[in-house]
């Protein structure tokens, strides 16, 4: 769907305007999601999702359809968006805020289930940040290992494998906390 | 079958733990998409980004471009400065391999400038004087050339192509002669085609130099100037250089003599004998080349052709050839201009594109060693 909707920006502008409403509506919250998760920090989150998409904005007649999803697309540059605010920060995927700022509690929450929140989040936060950036793709962001393959640039295989050792290592973390 | 459960435990657990936006923010980002993301002004996005950037990282980028700046400068410097002897073999058809001869014997690395200059008519009344510099013959001391007090010898030369009518061309062959010897000239090759009411006029002429702009005003006054090119070459260096060489030459040949009068045994005597002659051959050779240099700087070489195809004489009107005449040499023109700004622009554009792809590079790894 939106493939076909991307593909017309330079034939007709707005139907380019809407086919990016279009992405922008469907991906708004899943973008967000892999920047927290990766980055640990609402606000350069916030950041690195307005940056984004305004990036993708500018460049949606330049996207093509040959080369790959729009969804892709969209996260290969809300990835370089991150990593560009990574590294404008001078550190690795640090904390720069409190988990628990990002990690809410919820009202409707029993104690152990926040218990449970913030140990998964712990475990978390003892991947390194390849795997943290995957287990986001992934789970936060709702990206198929297809997807995550053509975001990270590897092939669909290698892209599953890592994928695959991140959970080991976060469900070793969790220790049967879950 | 445990595994595969923890596995759907911990993607639950995960999704529970996907962080959501702050409605505030995501209302805000609304707002924005649906303005079509309204650009900052783009000189206040470039101040805040400059702010924002610590000295360290704006003062290397720009010392790069004031670098890359500085050695555009010099080298385009250097190429207007030292870039004429490739031009003048191409330009300069009946100097260029003496020229270069000249070069080549007189070392190389001196400072033979034989730079080249078509001129246009407006530079004929500067002519005369270069032309009598080039007239006068430089001292047998190569000390001139080295201070650079002296008078530079130049060799001149010129094509002129002038249009008349058919039935004025012999007319005008004629009053070329006349010009030519009033001038004290030398006709060297002349020739004059009459065929169906079409004619043409071809001159090879040598004209002192410090009469050259006489002449070719009074050769343009033969009929519609077609076409007219100027050219000239220092030949100072190789000059002074053949005058020393010659100078040294003289001097061995008086050392030998000297030896040969103190000669004491027959053997001794062939044998200063036989180096006097070689010597003497080679000062010869030299006489000659100092000669020529001499008058080449003395005389100009002036190509004149007299045409009457396509050629518009006095009162005739401008036709469908003349259009395409015209047309052809604007279009020669344009090409000219356009080689001119690609041989300008082309190696910007080529050090932008590097610069781009480095960029590029330094961007990817950088943002690869971000994530480890």
């Amino acid at each position: 769907m939106n493939q076909a909707l991307v593909a017309a920006a330079e034939e007709a502008p707005r139907e380019a305007d809407l086919a990016f409403e279009c992405l922008y509506r469907a991906n708004r919250d899943d973008v967000y999601a892999y920047a927290a998760g990766l980055l640990r920090d609402r606000a350069a989150a916030e950041e690195v999702t307005a940056t984004a998409f305004e990036r993708a904005y500018r460049k949606r007649s330049r996207f093509d359809p040959g080369r790959g999803e729009p969804r892709a697309w969209l996260f290969g540059i809300a990835r370089n968006a991150a990593l560009d605010e990574l590294r404008r920060r001078g550190r690795h995927a640090e904390l720069a805020a409190d988990p628990a700022d990002l990690l809410a509690e919820r009202p409707d929450q029993s104690a152990e289930q926040a218990e449970r929140r913030l140990a998964l989040a712990a475990a978390l936060a003892t991947l390194d940040p390849r795997e943290r950036e995957l287990i986001a793709l992934k789970f936060f962001a709702g990206l198929s290992n297809q997807e995550i393959a053509a975001v990270t640039a590897v092939s669909e295989s290698n892209a599953g494998t890592r994928l695959h050792r991140a959970v080991t290592k976060l469900r070793e973390a969790c220790d049967g906390l879950l | 079958m445990d595994s595969s459960r923890d596995d759907e435990k911990l993607a639950t657990a995960l999704q529970e733990l996907r962080p959501t936006p702050r409605e505030e923010f995501a209302a805000e980002l609304d707002e924005r998409a649906a303005a079509g993301f309204p650009r900052h002004s783009r000189l206040g996005g470039l101040l805040e980004r400059l702010r924002s950037t610590p000295p360290r990282k704006v003062l290397l980028p720009v010392g790069a471009l004031a670098a890359t700046v500085l050695v555009l400068g010099v080298v385009v410097a250097g190429v207007n400065s030292g870039g004429g002897d490739s031009a003048e073999q191409s330009n300069l058809p009946f100097l260029s391999g003496a020229a270069a001869e000249e070069e080549a014997e007189s070392g190389g690395g001196e400072a033979t400038t034989a730079s080249q200059e078509a001129t246009t008519e407006s530079l004929e009344s500067s002519a005369g004087d270069e032309a009598a510099s080039g007239a006068s013959a430089p001292s047998s001391s190569g000390s001139a050339a080295a201070t650079g007090t002296s008078k530079r010898s130049i060799e001149r030369s010129a094509e002129i192509e002038i249009g008349t009518a058919p039935a004025e061309v012999s007319d005008a062959a004629s009053r070329v002669s006349a010009i030519v010897h009033a001038n004290r000239g030398i006709v060297q090759r002349s020739s004059l085609d009459e065929d169906d009411g079409e004619a043409r006029a071809e001159f090879e002429l040598l004209i002192p130099s410090g009469k050259l702009g006489d002449a070719l005003a009074e050769f343009s006054e033969l009929g519609d100037v077609l076409s007219r090119n100027e050219a000239t070459a220092d030949i100072t260096a190789p000059t002074v250089s053949t005058a020393e060489r010659l100078q040294d030459s003289r001097a061995r040949i008086d050392s030998l003599l000297g030896q040969l009068a103190d000669a004491t045994t027959e053997a001794e005597r062939e044998t200063v004998e036989a180096e006097l002659r070689a010597e003497r051959r080679h000062a010869a050779r030299l006489r000659a080349r100092l000669a020529d240099l001499k008058r080449r700087a003395n005389l100009s070489r002036v190509s004149l052709r007299i045409v009457s195809d396509g050629g518009t004489a006095s009162g005739s009107s401008w036709g469908v050839g003349d259009a395409f005449h015209d047309a052809g040499r604007l279009l020669a023109g344009a090409a000219a201009v356009a080689i001119v700004v690609l041989a300008v622009l082309a190696p910007v554009a080529l050090l932008a594109l590097l610069a781009w792809l480095l960029h590029r590079a330094w961007l990817r790894r950088a943002r690869a060693r971000a994530l480890s």
